[in-house]
């Protein structure tokens, strides 16, 4: 039984770490190569508000609006001019945006790897199921489970949804309708920049802080999408739930295939299902 | 020379593609003794690289920054911890004319480097890696290791355990090729000093979650757990471990798990757990004494291991060099083979002329408080084992 | 992007300056980096040919690049196969592999491919690291790739072994400006164009990317072998993603759906890396705003400087 639990919990890290990436892609159609950076760069900022404050939570605040804020000014300084022209290129600028995040990262906190230690309130582990969980995990899975709510309701259910996918769908009608587009897509990829930071708030106290973890997750974010049907949020959630139950018994019972058990996940999706599996027709929550 | 009008050329066209020409580099002054320090400044590995390069430089400027009469010259390139740009960074300074390499960081930088090295006839002194294969009898002629072998390390273990009366070990081993051999070495070990493994799992390299593993720790008979990995996933897994309070009734040990860089990074969930050391600053002679009161004046903090093996290995090699007065390479190679170091700052090592690796004693500890100036976090040398019994003979 | 002839022969006169270095300053460290220029722009020309001509963006092109390499210092350094079959072989091989991704690339399109492509060739990446080590070495790779023999002339020399690579990429060079001006190729840039119009004028649109793809893995395979060769070892890191994200950074620096422009993103790349690393720690950092900068300002790449006519009919790219 621990095992669903610790699965769970897999899960909706994977959530985490994967929403904002769907939710640009999703709903501004551009593949957010810096989305692994953005998530480091979250990571970095917990650990700088940890350290001064001493709170995990103020930090698990702060640093997805720095990150937000960062977001809308890469869309407003670069993506906007190259909106016209082919996706690659906005891809491409998601691409020099890595080295340059990175390399402010390094300036700024140097080589030493950092880290934010678990917040006190779940540092206790709790008994369930005859197993020792971190309550931590605990916490992940109500954060995640919170968190997919809030954007299910935000995108399906709220105005503001409404108009966001007015401006995805048709942005010209938008426009003629007196949307303005362009703020809509500077909120759009601020929101999905400062959803990377969350997810690297929320994993800095399980791993430690350092310059490469942005690159490390930026594959796995990738299969999530792939698999969930392109910026689909409800198949980023099943997708997560699928890859980390996966996960979880590949831990239990084969360690050293887990990361190919995701891969073949990958390859089965596409082989019966190119579109993801759970693709709906159009872009959607 | 030849470079620096490439570069002429190669900026014109540049300037003709309308993008900034390189700058012109100075010419090489041909008379002075050039190290390609290849070291990994970036990427998994990038603060050891940072770290080496002081006790390097440390163990130049303690001889006025010159040997055989000549200058001392690093070149001190960045090999990302990959072994390709390792490889591409030195073949340009060997075909520079550089006199020696140093490095590289990763075992597989180093490896790569290595038939480099035998390739070209260069001398390659390594302070760091750790992987066995790289110093093995009948290997290159041209390598040298000063530092310690993943091999002495898993042996440590193994005296730790028998010392500390460990009956029951479970295993979590990273999947790469050294890290396996480590592994097996400590399972035929343990099942001849009659020490159950009762599990062992693989994690990959770079693996983000030990939960589902150390949930089967928790719940198996294991008074031990020997975590056969290092950097960023030893540092996860302690991390990780402490959430769950593995550490409480048994013993978290490794190879190379703790020191005091990684137990930064861990936090204190690394109190209590055994690694073994590379080297330690509190070592008790004099010639570390010195280094560690040089190392401080300059750089304000307490010497890493990292650091400290740098240094050691360094200053070795150009004692050696200088005694031969000579700048035959084959020379060079011939007198380290036979060399030994009694003043080390990790106390005696000598050169095995079979395989270029230099016994020494091990050190063994655990993470604990520390007051400054130590750091918050530091290694208590616990057991120092003979050589002896770390080595089998060639 | 249409260059005026006057812009490709300039661009060819680059190209041929930059090779011609080498031979006038000899001594190894002038010939290390254009042979590897040349490595890299052999690469380049082969992925602009699925990137640039027929429009598909591949963020697999590591994988075939990686088994290329695989397969030369494999067969040369465990079987004992002499270079040149192995190159040959190599070739094969990347070829093969181009065609086992296609058939699962090909069946879907735009950011898709690449997403799908990207994934795979990560699989073959892991596997290779771990699953695998047994044939690759695993992460430590393998050392100690072998350079050719022949004619009795020393090739373990700088100087020498960058006569081969002259030899080999200017072949590749000229087979590619054949194929572009091809009816194949011709074909390829309509289907790029045009996808629907294409395939209601008759032509098999999957087939003809599959075409381009295996052609591509062909190129990708010789690259990684002479880059094995060159540096005389492998190891996984050419498989890796990012492998995948340079080539395409250099060709669109470059100008895709040029013949010369690939070549010319590859050398600037190589340089800027190179000199800036020399001079800054913060090279990495430059060089991506250099990148940005490149691609808001610059979206035809270096070749667009040659071409002052902003010409929209990508169908007549030369």
């Amino acid at each position: 039984m621990s095992i669903l639990i610790i699965g769970l919990s897999l899960s909706f890290l994977l959530f985490l770490l994967a929403a904002g990436l769907t939710l640009i892609f999703g709903m501004l159609g551009v593949i957010n190569f810096a989305h692994g950076a953005l998530y480091m760069l979250g990571a970095y900022i917990c650990y700088q508000v940890v350290t001064m404050t001493g709170s995990f939570w103020i930090g698990l605040l702060v640093a997805p609006l720095v990150v937000a804020l960062l977001g809308a000014l890469m869309e407003m300084t670069a993506l906007r001019r190259v909106y016209d022209r082919d996706h690659i290129y906005q891809l491409l600028l998601t691409f020099g945006f890595i080295l340059v995040i990175d390399e402010l990262t390094k300036v700024i906190w140097g080589l030493d790897y950092k880290q934010v230690p678990t917040p006190a309130l779940f540092a206790q582990p709790v008994e369930l199921f005859g197993s020792m969980i971190p309550s931590y995990r605990l916490f992940v899975i109500g954060f995640g489970a919170a968190v997919s709510l809030a954007l299910f309701l935000l995108l399906d259910r709220s105005k503001w949804g409404i108009v966001i996918r007015a401006a995805s769908a048709d942005a010209d009608m938008a426009q003629a309708l007196g949307i303005d587009v362009s703020r809509v897509r500077t909120a759009v990829f601020a929101l999905g920049a400062g959803l990377a930071a969350i997810g690297g708030a929320v994993t800095a106290p399980l791993v430690p802080i350092e310059l490469g973890m942005g690159f490390s997750i930026i594959i796995d974010c990738f299969i999530v999408v792939i698999i969930g049907g392109l910026g689909n949020i409800r198949g980023a959630i099943l997708a997560s739930l699928l890859i980390g139950m996966a996960r979880a018994a590949g831990y239990t019972y084969a360690t050293e295939w887990v990361e190919l058990i995701t891969f073949a996940l990958l390859i089965g999706t596409l082989m019966f299902r190119p579109a993801g599996l759970f693709s709906v027709k159009g872009r959607t929550a | 020379m030849k470079r620096r009008q490439f570069l002429h050329t190669a900026g014109a066209a540049a300037l003709a593609t309308a993008l900034p020409a390189p700058m012109l580099r100075a010419a090489n002054a041909p008379e002075d003794f050039h190290i390609a320090a290849i070291l990994a400044f970036s990427g998994a590995y990038g603060l050891i690289g940072k770290d080496m390069r002081l006790g390097a430089e440390l163990a130049a400027a303690q001889r006025g920054g010159k040997v055989l009469g000549k200058t001392i010259r690093f070149s001190w390139e960045d090999d990302e911890t990959k072994p390709q740009p390792a490889v591409q960074k030195a073949t340009r300074l060997l075909s520079g004319g550089a006199n020696m390499i140093f490095g590289a960081v990763g075992s597989a930088s180093t490896l790569a480097l290595q038939s480099l090295a035998t390739q070209r006839k260069i001398p390659q002194l390594v302070t760091i890696s750790a992987d066995d294969v790289i110093t093995k009898p009948g290997g290159s002629r041209y390598s040298f290791r000063t530092s310690n072998t993943l091999g002495m390390e898993v042996k440590m273990c193994m005296e730790f355990v028998k010392l500390s009366g460990l009956k029951r070990i479970y295993a979590v081993t990273a999947d790469y090729q050294a890290t396996r051999d480590g592994f097996e070495q400590f399972r035929t070990m343990a099942e001849a000093a009659g020490v159950e493994i009762v599990g062992n799992d693989y994690a990959p390299l770079g693996n983000r979650d030990y939960s589902v593993i150390i949930d089967k720790m928790a719940n198996s008979d294991a008074d031990g757990i020997i975590v056969v990995a290092t950097g960023n996933d030893g540092v996860t897994f302690v991390k990780q471990a402490g959430q769950v309070g593995l550490g409480k009734d048994r013993t978290i040990f490794g190879p190379v798990l703790q020191d005091e860089t990684f137990a930064a990074a861990t936090g204190d969930a690394a109190l209590g757990v055994y690694s073994g050391v590379r080297y330690h600053f509190s070592t008790d002679n004099p010639a570390n004494k010195a280094f560690v009161e040089a190392y401080r004046a300059a750089n304000n903090v307490y010497p890493s291991s990292f650091a400290g093996e740098a240094y050691d290995g360094l200053s070795w090699w150009f004692d050696v060099i200088e005694s031969t007065d000579s700048w035959d390479v084959e020379t060079w190679v011939d007198a380290f083979e036979d060399s030994v170091r009694e003043n080390s700052i990790e106390g005696r090592k000598e050169m095995r002329a079979c395989d270029h690796q230099a016994t020494q004693v091990g050190l063994f500890g655990k993470v604990v408080r520390g007051e400054a100036p130590l750091p918050p976090l530091t290694m208590q040398i616990t057991s120092v084992f003979p050589p002896e019994a770390l080595f089998a003979a060639c | 992007m249409k260059t005026t002839w006057l812009g490709t022969a300039l661009m060819g006169l680059i190209v041929g300056a930059m090779i011609l270095v080498p031979f006038v300053w000899t001594g190894g460290e002038a010939a290390n980096l254009v042979a590897l220029i040349l490595v890299w722009a052999l690469f380049a020309i082969g992925f602009d040919l699925v990137f640039g001509t027929a429009g598909m963006l591949s963020f697999g092109h590591a994988a075939l690049l990686g088994s290329g390499g695989y397969a030369l210092a494999i067969l040369t350094v465990a079987h004992g196969w002499g270079f040149m079959p192995a190159l040959g072989m190599a070739a094969l091989v990347g070829a093969a592999m181009a065609f086992g991704l296609s058939i699962f690339a090909v069946r879907v399109s735009g950011l898709f491919f690449s997403l799908l492509t990207l994934a795979l060739a990560q699989m073959i990446y892991v596997l290779a690291s771990t699953k695998l080590r047994g044939l690759t070495g695993g992460l430590d790779g393998i050392a100690g790739v072998p350079r050719p023999a022949l004619f009795g002339i020393d090739l373990y020399d700088n100087d020498n072994f960058y006569v081969f690579i002259v030899v080999v990429f200017l072949i590749g060079l000229g087979l590619m400006a054949l194929l572009r001006a091809s009816p194949f190729g011709r074909s390829l840039r309509a289907v790029q164009a045009n996808e629907v119009r294409a395939a209601q004028l008759g032509y098999n649109v999957q087939r003809l990317r599959q075409a381009a793809f295996v052609i591509s893995g062909a190129y990708a395979g010789v690259a990684g072998s002479l880059l094995a060769s060159l540096i005389f070892y492998i190891s996984p890191q050419m498989l890796h993603w990012s492998v995948s994200g340079d080539v395409l950074i250099m060709t669109v620096l470059g100008g895709k759906g040029t013949l010369l422009g690939p070549v010319l993103g590859v050398a600037v790349f190589e340089l800027l890396k190179e000199e800036l690393s020399q001079y800054t720690q913060y090279w990495y950092g430059i060089l991506g705003a250099v990148f940005i900068a490149a691609t808001i300002f610059l979206p035809n790449g270096i070749a667009g400087l040659f071409a002052p006519r902003r010409d929209r009919d990508k169908g007549e790219g030369r």
